[in-house]
């Protein structure tokens, strides 16, 4: 048998080093959240617990179950919305040029890196005339517009892909800008649906400061709020933070870790 | 009439909603937000009086701009530089052929998936000075002598804080290396490798002068989070202890919703608004000149 070169021993060992480093706050996070109060005193952040307890998990659930409902209401509607319109657009963008279409498309992109800070004012004053302000209304509103552009993007890179002879053969026959969208780019769109989607699960459900801005009210939290307050309120209760937090990340690891594939390739071209 | 035009008018229809409402909301909102900047509007209600550039005049001479202009260029200055590197360096490892790569890949990219209210409250645990898991973790390694204040220290804090934000990013920044080098050419370094190469000489003289493009990729990515950065060290400690790791988003968000100074912040916004373009803008003329 072969043994194996030191070089290749060494790589091992950073990788699992490095992988060690990734996980720790990840893996103390979830043997507290497992943990009694008094446990968590007498036995250190990494050692697992002796006798788990899934008290905490229960009592942070009961703190974060509106605003864990009102943030898939948020992510319900906002992925609906904006992946139909970003697909529509990237669609344009991608298969339907026309003169300018590349400096709209420019402004399109450019949205992805205006920064929050110079919206959160308009915004904020917006939804106070339209009498939404502190509700939960106003975020549904923010989250269909504000993941536009990234699906903008995200169809219309993955849409170039689509050769544009498929396109070409029906235009011959006759077909409209609109009956192609629907004939065959819908049909063609299942992994851009999914990609689309997924990215913008995770921005709208990992989001805080809109929602700190423009809810009041535990009733119109969305759950980064909620977990913020939480944080803050049990400020010795480890157990109870770590179990709100791990309630808050459940769903984007999941997503990351059995769907990573398609997420990454909305997040690989940006 | 005629179809082509018909069918101009038609996408013209189609796309207007969508780009209707990104327009308002992207644009006007920031034009707006520029016009409010140039008022003296305090307190919730809204009254304007067009105060000219008053405010910017004010943000120059106030010291808290200062701090927390020095403090987001620190972090600029380390964590841009610093994600990418530690980034740079899991893509080179985990180009070696390594069994079980994806499994690798996924852990290295877990805490990119995770809210930064959650990684804030994960860092608060990790960084708490009593009972944390980096000081007992420290005690029980016979390393007792590197146990520290943390963030609750104002002279490391914001290392405190840039460190955990390397930790969260370091993933994606190896996700962006790593598609980078797996579309180079397999023929380029298989020539290498027969003339000889070591794998250092390989990656230097082959494989990093054509990741260009990533490093500006994670370049702008990393700059533009780095300039409007907030919800973490809002949720860790508020900008504490007391100044010392405020940046501008943090301020911009204390003068505003904090104060009631909507026009003060309205300034700070403005500020990481030109900035960020400074950094965005030629990336884009550069990549889309070409289109």
């Amino acid at each position: 048998m072969k043994t194996p070169k030191l070089s290749r021993i060494i790589l091992y060992i950073l990788l699992g080093l490095f992988a060690i480093l990734s996980l720790l706050p990840l893996w103390s996070c979830v043997v507290t959240a497992l943990k009694t109060s008094k446990e968590v005193i007498l036995t250190t952040p990494v050692t697992p617990p002796l006798r788990p307890t899934l008290a905490p998990l229960m009592e942070s659930l009961d703190y974060l179950k509106r605003p864990l409902i009102n943030s898939l209401v948020l992510v319900g509607s906002g992925i609906m919305v904006s992946c139909f319109f970003g697909s529509i657009l990237g669609y344009v963008f991608s298969k339907r040029r026309f003169r300018g279409s590349t400096s709209l498309l420019i402004l399109v992109i450019l949205c992805l890196y205006i920064p929050p800070q110079v919206q959160l004012i308009p915004m904020v004053q917006t939804m106070s005339k339209m009498g939404l302000h502190g509700d939960l209304g106003s975020l549904v509103l923010l989250y269909m517009l504000f993941g536009i552009p990234m699906c903008t993007f995200i169809f219309k890179t993955l849409y170039d892909e689509v050769p544009d002879s498929f396109i070409n053969a029906a235009k011959v026959d006759g077909a409209g800008t609109w009956t192609i969208y629907r004939r065959i780019m819908l049909p063609l769109s299942v992994i851009p649906f999914v990609v689309a989607a997924l990215l913008q699960v995770t921005v709208i459900w990992n989001d805080y400061i809109w929602g700190l801005v423009l809810t009041v009210g535990k009733a119109n939290l969305p759950v980064t709020v909620a977990m913020a307050n939480l944080k803050g309120s049990f400020v010795a209760e480890w157990n109870l933070q770590m179990a709100g937090a791990l309630w808050v990340a459940l769903p984007t690891l999941i997503i990351f870790i059995f769907l990573g594939k398609y997420i990454m390739r909305g997040y690989a071209g940006m | 009439m005629d179809p082509k035009k018909k069918e101009r008018i038609i996408t013209a229809l189609i796309i207007l909603p969508a780009f209707v409402s990104i327009f308002v909301f992207f644009y006007c909102f920031s034009g707006w937000n520029f016009f409010i900047s140039l008022t003296d509007w305090e307190g919730f209600v809204p009254s304007y009086n067009l105060v000219g550039f008053k405010n910017y005049v004010a943000l120059f001479h106030d010291p808290l701009f200062w701090i927390s202009f020095k403090n987001n260029l620190l972090l600029i200055l380390i964590f841009v530089p610093g994600v990418i590197l530690v980034g740079l360096m899991l893509a080179i490892l985990l180009d070696q052929k390594v069994r079980g790569e994806g499994v690798f890949r996924t852990v290295y990219l877990l805490p990119f998936a995770l809210s930064f209210v959650v990684t804030a409250a994960l860092w608060a645990w990790m960084y708490s000075p009593r009972v944390g898991t980096i000081n007992v973790l420290l005690e029980k390694l016979g390393l007792g002598f590197l146990k520290s204040g943390w963030i609750t220290d104002p002279n490391i804090v914001m290392y405190c804080i840039i460190a955990a934000l390397i930790w969260q990013f370091a993933g994606y920044s190896g996700i962006i290396f790593l598609a980078g080098i797996r579309s180079i050419p397999g023929s380029q370094i298989a020539a290498a490798k027969v003339d000889g190469a070591s794998t250092f000489t390989l990656y230097r003289r082959i494989v990093l002068p054509q990741l260009k493009a990533s490093f500006t990729t994670a370049f702008i990515i990393f700059m533009c989070f780095a300039l409007k950065a907030f919800d973490f060290i809002w949720v860790l400690n508020r900008g504490g202890p007391g100044y010392s790791s405020h940046i501008l988003g943090v301020s911009m968000y204390k003068e505003t919703f904090g104060l009631d100074k909507f026009a003060y912040g309205a300034a700070y916004a403005t500020i990481i608004l030109v900035l960020s373009l400074v950094v965005v803008v030629p990336f884009l003329r550069r990549v889309y000149r070409r289109e």
